[in-house]
């Protein structure tokens, strides 16, 4: 009450925050102004003794404040839950402003039949049309977005996460039930080497694991291609003469893939494996692993169609051979 | 409400109020905006740097009139040859390369004084106005969630010594959201300042004010809008930055303590008086000592007496109205009227009327 009058000359023609100035008039941003204008009897700032009504998710509140409490402003604001009925809410008004100012009880009535009449109307279209949500296109934004999502998939370097974890896994004995055409040293050798060689080179070998995967579900369609394979690849037929190695199953990728799930199935059980390994006697050459190359490829075949565990090797010129095939 | 009833402030610890302190005289200094922004410009003015641009600008040619005669204007001209510039106008404020008009001076009065009693006025009125939430919140100050105003926390914040601390402090009496005020706020400079090594914009923060430091400034400067003063020098260009009343101060206990005795030490000086002690006009108007001397009041709505004009000279009640002793003046006349004028015979004459009837 004091400084009523010397606020609202300061706020006035001085300066308001709050103040929003248009051509023809001057509104008030103030959250807990009544009429949203900018005048003397509407400033919340400018008198001690003030009420209004807010609206939250629908519920309306009754704010207070007093003169008493003036000087603090985190209890400034009294507040009281109003009842959804209208009417109930109206009269809850009048009760606790009974000994209020006149206007100051108009403009709270006013305010909350604004309210209740905006929030009917929320409610009615909510059922009438179907809301579609009008989601705006930012192109800055989706341009930005979508070159940082290449530069995040770059830096995230999937290919070697995945052959990590694949590692991991297996180390962890998730294979053993699945894989079990693998040889026990070589098994152990990638085991014992901490590390994934994965080498940016040679990029075959991640193709090597991708497709050893297929061929692991896929016999057959290994057997078929290895025959096929075999009658039109001239390549490997120059080998075989080049190498002095009658070597038929030019495929080298086929023996390298036969290496990786040597390697991999190695985790099995070793009862499993021997079973199944006996056929395979001729050195694995690894891809992976720096081994030797042996040039020595023996003619071992796959015995049988159904046999997961049967795995052929057959290496030759492995380097030269591979690009020759990759020059095609 | 006499000063002499002066209010307690609480003071304000880390979790709890600890002590609590009378209301300092000065913050019940009147507050006029007037002489704060008088004398914040001049204020304003005193820490200006001379700008001028150079004596020599514009004069470093030997240029002469060409006269008349030569189909030219005449301006003074650049002589010589051989090059672009020889018989350009030279030396007037309207040609190229010539000097500007009124070249500044470095002697401008760039400083200027204000009167001790007006710079202590106002630094008194910016900190009563810092004492009303109202002014501080329409400066642009967030602080709906602070315990009190004005705020004054406990000693030991001015034995901080870390950045850290002093935000721990900040959040904890919930003066922060002035702090992250600023610094969404900061912005480029619009203009040329930019390149003027005053490149970015930001608002103000809050005040601390403190008795002795013990590590305080040093662990609230860094903090964004944050401003340090001690009690005892207070700057009215922190106090009321722009000209506009209500700088969010926050007071050390011990500085809070010191300013009653501020004032005092300063030697003839007293704080400004009210002009008018209670400036609410409406507590003045329904108090008791004044309606107890007033008339009663009348009806809300006067009746208008009368809306249509009737003519007095046939409407007795209205001359009367208008004149009341027209009465007397008819009476009389009708007097004096009935004797001297006999009342006339009208129609025929009697002997006239005698013949028809012998007839």
């Amino acid at each position: 009450m004091q400084h009523d009058d010397t606020i609202w000359a300061v706020i006035n023609n001085n300066f308001c925050s709050y103040k929003l100035k248009t051509v023809t008039q001057n509104f008030c941003r103030n959250d807990y102004n009544v009429t949203g204008l900018c005048n003397r009897q509407s400033c919340p700032l400018a008198n001690s003794r003030y009420a209004t009504i807010r609206e939250v998710d629908g519920v309306s509140y009754l704010y207070m404040k007093t003169v008493e409490r003036a000087h603090t402003p985190a209890k400034l604001w009294e507040r009281v839950k109003l009842s959804k009925n209208y009417t109930t809410a109206l009269e809850q008004i009048d009760a606790e402003l009974q000994f209020w100012p006149g206007h100051l009880k108009h403009r709270c009535k006013q305010r909350l039949t604004k309210i209740t009449q905006y929030l009917l109307r929320m409610r009615k279209l909510k059922l009438k049309t179907n809301q579609t949500k009008l989601v705006p296109i930012s192109k800055k934004i989706d341009r930005r977005e979508l070159r940082r999502e290449a530069k995040a998939e770059a830096a995230a370097r999937l290919d070697k996460a995945i052959a990590a974890e694949l590692v991991e896994r297996l180390k962890a004995g998730s294979y053993d039930d699945v894989i079990l055409n693998a040889r026990e040293s070589v098994w152990k050798k990638v085991l014992e080497s901490d590390k994934v060689e994965v080498e940016e080179d040679q990029s075959e070998s991640e193709d090597d694991e991708a497709e050893e995967y297929i061929e692991d579900e896929d016999e057959d369609e290994e057997m078929a291609e290895r025959e096929m394979v075999e009658m039109s690849d001239f390549e490997s037929d120059m080998e075989d003469l080049m190498d002095d190695d009658s070597d038929d199953d030019g495929a080298s990728d086929d023996g390298r893939d036969e290496d990786e799930s040597d390697e991999e199935s190695d985790d099995s059980d070793d009862d499993d494996d021997e079973g199944e390994e006996e056929p395979v006697r001729p050195p694995s050459k690894k891809r992976a692993a720096p081994a030797p190359s042996k040039k020595a490829a023996s003619k071992k075949r796959r015995g049988g169609k159904g046999g997961r565990g049967h795995v052929e090797v057959e290496y030759e010129h492995v380097g030269p051979a591979r690009a020759m095939e990759t020059s095609w | 409400m006499s000063a002499a009833a002066r209010p307690v402030v609480n003071v304000y610890g880390e979790k709890e109020v600890v002590a609590s302190l009378p209301l300092p005289a000065v913050f019940k200094a009147p507050i006029r905006p007037d002489i704060v922004r008088a004398v914040y410009t001049n204020v304003a003015k005193n820490k200006r740097q001379a700008y001028a641009v150079s004596v020599k600008a514009g004069h470093q040619t030997s240029a002469e009139s060409w006269g008349t005669g030569r189909a030219v204007a005449r301006i003074p001209r650049v002589g010589g040859g051989g090059t672009h510039r020889s018989g350009q106008a030279a030396f007037g404020n309207m040609c190229r390369g010539g000097r500007m008009f009124a070249p500044t001076k470095v002697w401008r009065r760039w400083h200027v004084r204000t009167n001790v009693n007006q710079k202590r006025f106002a630094v008194a009125s910016a900190l009563a106005a810092s004492a009303v939430p109202s002014l501080v919140l329409a400066r642009g100050h967030r602080i709906e969630r602070i315990a009190e105003v004005p705020l004054v926390i406990a000693d030991d914040a001015e034995s901080l010594v870390k950045t850290k601390a002093a935000v721990t402090l900040l959040r904890a009496i919930k003066a922060y959201d002035d702090v992250k005020k600023v610094v969404a706020s900061k912005k480029l400079r619009a203009g040329k300042g930019k390149l003027r090594n005053r490149r970015h914009t930001q608002r103000r923060g809050p005040l601390v004010v403190y008795g002795n430091d013990n590590g305080i400034v040093r662990a609230f400067r860094n903090i964004p809008g944050v401003e340090l003063a001690n009690v005892r020098h207070l700057n009215l260009l922190q106090l009321a930055p722009g000209g506009h009343l209500g700088r969010f101060c926050i007071w050390t206990q011990s500085a809070f303590a010191a300013l009653d005795s501020v004032y005092a030490d300063k030697s003839n000086y007293e704080l400004p008086q009210h002009i008018v002690n209670v400036a609410d006009l409406h507590r003045l108007i329904n108090s008791d000592e004044i309606q107890s001397v007033l008339k009663a009041a009348g009806q809300a709505k006067t009746k208008r007496p009368f809306t249509q004009k009737k003519n007095p000279l046939k409407n007795a009640g209205i001359m009367k109205r208008l004149n009341p002793y027209a009465k007397v003046t008819k009476a009389q006349g009708a007097k004096a009227g009935k004797k001297a004028a006999p009342k006339k015979h009208v129609g025929a004459s009697a002997a006239f009327v005698a013949e028809l009837k012998s007839l």
